[in-house]
């Protein structure tokens, strides 16, 4: 080779130019730092992953990708990888481990589970997974084998709640049709951070000159594009959404048909919202009446229109089921529901995308029926949940772990475990404390895993394989891209192996995963097979699309087989069938005794572009663009305590405080300050009560609570 | 002379940093305070009562009239003849600083070793008819990159659009 063939070569391989001559191939791989589950294109040199982008033909992210996406050299590279199966020798919380191999982990966890169920019965022992989502129907399906009705997941506290609410209204959930529709109402979503690569639907509807209602405290991005924002107070969109109905029924401009053929309990509702005048509405909000007049005439005028929720931000308060069944009620109240351009119904499968499919998803990981088992976890708590939602409630289990009540509860498998997720985090970690056996699952050796008696390797999606199928029914199935980090393995597998040691006598799991997704797709003649043979997957096609406006053949899976206004369910159950609106349980106006010390509104968790959870802490690349905790707080607030940008800051509220840095910013109009969760050393979720939760679903009201800042004054808190 | 930039919509740009990191994956920026050749920058303002936030994700903007360029003492940045992109040579550079008073856009950075070094708009990608990286992930495309008189031209039929449309009502291209 010439020197100057030399130089060319450096250079392209220096490019990362992929092809013989630099020996830099592109394998497909799936991103899982969150559930978006985007295509990434992995540029391998030498078995190493040199460059992530996305993958053009997925239709899931078109070849976008965000800024978690592409730090997944240094997140799957990352030195707090854990390499191998770790026994805790030193104190629980200590991060004193030393290496064992697999299948001396896997046995002491299949000896000790199986003593404890023995000794108290299967339930005592807890199946838990927190995100992405891709292993839960094997869990599940484990927990169950094992006998315990304990299988539960972080959607204890994420998006559940607005299926639960959607259920009770309609029998159903939907997906806004966002090609089709000529009028977006946004409730509080920022889809520009949560799911960047997808939200080019929302520059696209721009482009097309669809109309913008914006929702919600937060300046975004999509709130300087709307037509309209909104801007209310946390934690009041229930009275926002029965505004809205005042307006929309005081001006006619509801559809009759719908309401009168379709829909239950409307004199009911009707009555109701007649109180929330856009006079009482705009106190309530702290919008002006026009603005509500406005949003309400743009959003019911303007035919199709749909509406967006976020994952949970509508229903994280204390009010959140109700609240979000209030916002929702408006697409049946305009004759938006299951038409081009309104909200679609399109069956959810394999953990819950709308692809339309048959599956048995729900056969294959409920093995077992809910009478043949213990009571689950939150079951007594929160009856509605448990009967819609077949999972126990999360929220619950930190007290019945320190109560023992109504049985005691001995053990947890974990898949990633993150204790800072619960609502009072500090009592969620004192209760793991109380464990009398704990296995966590992890990429990492998190603050939960150091609780762990055995922490177990997981690989991440780029060194295992993974079927995604979605919502547009591109359908594809990963090869390991990379070799295992360490002796890490896919989680599915570390599931089958632990039933086996069980002895659980499970002849499908023990077949494989493969094995396992042909038998939940087999109603639409699915098989991994066939996927197989397109690496860079394939549309799956010969499928009718789902079409709108079922209703009107089947009806609706409600008790009256009509939309309820007024949920026969929550009648029965004793709670308001109207979508009543309560005040967040602390506020200005619910407990001004409070509020005189804590004058300030605290809204938790809105999404960070670079942070995902806690996930994203650790890596150096997103950790570099937000390194401090931080806390936005408005110019005026910060101006009348004296706060200056990145000054030191202490965060209170009643029960406690963090020392963290002021953000001054018109991101959060005055009065609010909006705090990013989970960050290690100054954790939000300590300064919220275990048991502030909304009372239908559980969830936690991380949305709205009152608070305080001061200027640290140098020292303690 | 071929001149290739980029070119950036400030109205699509949400400030989801994802052009930064990706132009560090691209480069292998890492280790403590690894540089990043792009950054973006938050604008705030309250207009009346309307709070306003605004981002900004800017590079070298590969100048046709360079300055860093002239000041270099050693003549180790040049402007490529073949698309105008301005790069370093860095074997030649002295870590002068020169380049970083002049650059109106604060573009060059120096690493580890002394030396400058900045974006180089991925020229062997554009040569591979791949786009640079920053480009190649942003969210809602508001970065573009390529010759400078078709980025002109596709924003002005954009705006030219904009304006049709508010003439003349809704119409199709």
């Amino acid at each position: 080779m010439s020197k100057g063939e030399d130089a060319s070569i450096r250079r392209l391989i220096k490019a990362k130019i992929p092809g013989k001559e630099t020996g830099i191939e592109i394998k497909k791989g799936l991103c899982s730092i969150c559930n978006a589950q985007c295509g990434i294109d992995v540029y391998v040199k030498d078995g190493r992953l040199i460059k992530t982008e996305g993958t053009l033909e997925n239709p899931v992210n078109k070849g976008r990708l965000c800024v978690k996406g592409v730090s997944n050299k240094q997140y799957v590279y990352h030195r707090e990888r854990i390499r191998s199966p770790l026994l805790r020798v030193g104190e629980k919380g200590s991060d004193r481990f030393v290496p064992i191999s697999w299948d001396e982990a896997l046995d002491r966890i299949a000896l000790r589970l199986n003593e404890i169920k023995e000794e108290s019965g299967p339930e005592s022992v807890v199946f838990f997974t927190g995100f992405p989502k891709w292993l839960r129907p094997f869990l599940k399906r484990l927990a169950h084998n094992f006998g315990s009705p304990n299988y539960m997941s972080e959607s204890s506290t994420c998006y559940l709640a607005t299926v639960l609410a959607n259920r009770l209204t309609y029998g159903c959930s939907f997906v806004p049709d966002l090609k089709n529709t000529k009028c977006i109402l946004n409730w509080s979503s920022n889809p520009y951070y949560s799911s960047a690569p997808q939200a080019i639907n929302f520059v696209e509807a721009l482009e097309r000159g669809v109309k913008i209602i914006d929702v919600g405290p937060l300046n975004t991005t999509l709130s300087r594009q709307a037509d309209i924002h909104l801007r209310i107070r946390p934690g009041t969109s229930g009275a926002l959404a029965l505004g809205i109905a005042h307006v929309i029924i005081e001006e006619d401009l509801y559809d009759r048909e719908f309401v009168s053929n379709w829909t239950y309990g409307f004199e009911e509702y009707r009555a109701y919202v007649k109180e929330y005048t856009p006079e009482v509405t705009a106190k309530i909000t702290g919008l002006a009446p026009q603005e509500i007049i406005a949003g309400a005439r743009l959003y019911a005028r303007t035919k199709p229109a749909t509406i967006v929720t976020s994952a949970s931000v509508t229903v994280h308060h204390t009010n959140g089921v109700q609240n979000h069944r209030a916002i929702t009620a408006l697409i049946g109240l305009t004759g938006n529901f299951d038409r081009p351009g309104g909200n679609h119904v399109v069956p959810t499968s394999y953990y819950h995308r709308a692809t339309g499919f048959d599956t048995r998803e729900e056969e294959f990981e409920q093995t077992k029926n809910w009478e043949e088992m213990a009571k689950r976890i939150g079951e007594e708590e929160y009856p509605v949940w448990s009967r819609f939602i077949h999972e126990a409630q999360a929220v619950s289990l930190p007290f019945q772990i320190m109560s023992g009540k109504p049985y005691p509860v001995r053990a947890l498998v974990g898949f990633g475990v993150n204790y800072r997720m619960w609502p009072g985090s500090d009592f969620m970690k004192k209760s793991l404390e109380r464990l009398e056996f704990f296995v966590d699952v992890d990429l990492f050796m998190t603050d939960t895993a150091k609780f762990a008696d055995i922490v177990l390797p997981a690989s991440s999606s780029l060194e295992r394989s993974e079927l995604s199928i979605s919502p547009s029914r591109y359908a594809i199935w990963t090869e390991p891209v990379i070799p295992p980090v360490g002796d890490s393995r896919s989680d599915v597998d570390i599931i089958i192996e632990l039933s086996k040691r069980l002895n659980l006598n499970d002849p499908l799991l023990s077949k494989g995963h493969e094995a396992c997704l042909d038998f939940i797709f087999e109603p639409s003649n699915i098989r991994i097979e066939e996927i197989k043979k397109h690496p860079g997957g394939l549309i799956l096609g010969g499928f009718p699309r789902t079409p709108y406006e079922k209703y009107k053949k089947t009806g609706f899976s409600t008790p009256t087989g009509k939309m309820e206004f007024a949920s026969v369910i929550l009648r029965e159950a004793g709670y308001d069938p109207l979508p009543v609106y309560r005040e967040p349980k602390y506020s200005p106006i619910s407990t001004p005794h409070i509020a005189a010390m804590y004058p300030l509104i605290l809204t938790t968790g809105a999404r960070l572009p670079m942070y995902m959870h806690s996930r994203m802490y650790r890596v150096p690349w997103t950790r570099g663009l937000r390194p401090d905790p931080m806390v936005d707080i408005n110019p005026k607030d910060g101006e009348e305590r004296g706060i200056k940008q990145n000054e030191r800051v202490v965060l209170s509220t009643p029960r406690g405080s963090i020392m963290v840095k002021a953000n001054l910013t018109e991101y959060v109009p005055p009065g609010v300050v909006n705090m990013y969760h989970g960050f290690p050393g100054a954790d939000v979720n300590e300064l919220i009560e275990p048991d502030y939760r909304d009372p239908i679903s559980g969830y936690p009201g991380y949305k709205s609570l009152l608070c305080d800042i001061r200027k640290s004054n140098g020292g303690d808190l | 002379m071929m001149q290739y930039g980029f070119s950036f919509d400030i109205s699509r740009c949400t400030g989801c940093m994802a052009c930064v990191i990706a132009c560090q994956d691209q480069n292998d920026s890492e280790g403590d305070n690894p540089p990043s050749f792009r950054y973006v920058i938050k604008y705030e303002k309250v207009q009346g009562t309307n709070p306003l936030i605004y981002f900004f994700s800017i590079s070298c903007q590969h100048c046709g009239d360079a300055p860093c360029i002239m000041v270099c003492p050693v003549r180790a940045i040049k402007k490529r003849d073949e698309d105008g992109v301005v790069v370093i040579d860095r074997d030649l550079c002295i870590g002068c600083h020169s380049c970083e008073m002049a650059c109106p856009f604060g573009a060059p950075k120096f690493q580890g070793d002394g030396r400058m070094a900045k974006c180089d708009l991925c020229y062997t990608r554009i040569e591979k008819n791949m786009k640079p990286a920053c480009v190649r992930i942003c969210p809602t495309g508001a970065l573009g990159a390529g010759p400078i008189e078709e980025l002109s031209k596709k924003k002005a039929e954009k705006a030219s659009f904009v304006f049709l449309t508010s003439l003349v009502g809704d119409y199709h291209r």
